[in-house]
């Protein structure tokens, strides 16, 4: 692992990240953006499985609306998240709580998946709206994992 | 002056819980409330702009959405203050911290023209193109709130 990181850090991307001042920012400040409408918009899919809003809208028109912005804002972030952990791999790779979040993003695309489904066939029950509020709350401790990432 | 109320801020019982034991915690709750304020209000300024949900009313869509942009901003105001009483006089020595809280009151003062002038005569453009005026809001909404995210995480760099 340690050879791994000390090579990934002298590639040529991972020294332009370094080398240059604002890029770390940047990307964070792009990470912070694309976290925030994936955040909102799997919380918009929730609130309508669970009968909060949308009541004009389906639970299968809500989840076609929001869940590709998900996706997309996913990829971004899978993306962006990618570069931060090439500019300081030490910082990331050696740390249990980043393993963690990686743990929390997978329950919660399958969580997501499994009332995706629910919501398309209009067989939305209790055990879905539970699996609705889950989702949220990983979505929420990946938010934390990733600050803590910080502080570990 | 200020300096001496940032001194004594930081010094009291919560400003020295927050710096010394919570600050991880307060910050991560300030992100989740941040990500709620900016998710939220992109959909309505995208709506503004027309560029989504053009064949929902801009009150509907209106009325699923600032709910959480409200709640989502009490989240953020809250821990906001708490980070700033723990490290008072580092935040006010700081520019980007500076220029967040100008752009705070521009985004503000850009609600609140929307909201008691434009926004009175919704009913005209409810369902359609919006009104200049309202796209204007819209427009400046993004672009300010991405500053605020933008000039927020610039504040731990320098």
């Amino acid at each position: 692992m340690n050879a791994f990181t000390d090579w990934l850090t002298s590639t040529a991307l991972s020294q332009a990240i370094q080398t240059t001042s604002w890029a770390i920012p940047g990307i964070q400040s792009i990470h912070i953006i694309c976290l925030a409408i994936l955040f909102i918009s799997a919380l918009m899919v929730a609130m309508r499985v669970l009968g909060r809003s949308w009541h004009e809208q389906s639970a299968g028109e809500v989840s076609s609306k929001f869940l590709p912005v998900v996706w997309t804002c996913l990829g971004l972030l899978l993306f962006t998240g990618a570069l931060l952990i090439v500019a300081e791999p030490g910082r990331t790779l050696f740390n249990t709580v980043f393993y963690l979040k990686v743990t929390f993003i997978v329950l919660a695309v399958v969580l997501t998946l499994v009332v995706r489904g629910a919501s398309q066939r209009g067989t939305i029950g209790g055990a879905h709206r539970a699996m609705a509020v889950v989702s949220m709350l990983l979505w929420a401790c990946t938010i934390v994992a990733g600050r803590y990432i910080a502080y570990n | 002056m200020i300096q001496q109320l940032c001194e004594w801020l930081a010094s009291t019982w919560l400003g020295m819980q927050v710096s010394e034991n919570y600050f991880p915690w307060v910050e991560s709750i300030h992100v989740i409330g941040l990500a709620g304020v900016f998710g939220s209000i992109a959909i309505v300024d995208l709506r503004l702009l027309g560029l989504a949900n053009k064949h929902l009313s801009i009150t509907y869509l209106s009325n699923q959405v600032l709910p959480w942009t409200w709640r989502s901003f009490f989240l953020a105001a809250l821990t906001g203050i708490l980070m700033f009483i723990g490290n008072a006089t580092t935040y006010y020595d700081n520019t980007p911290f500076r220029i967040k809280m100008v752009l705070l009151i521009l985004v503000g003062i850009n609600m609140a023209v929307f909201q008691f002038g434009t926004f009175r005569n919704v009913t005209a453009w409810d369902t359609g193109r919006p009104a200049p005026g309202a796209r204007f809001a819209g427009a400046m909404s993004l672009l300010l709130w991405t500053g605020i995210i933008v000039t927020g995480r610039w504040i731990g760099f320098v």
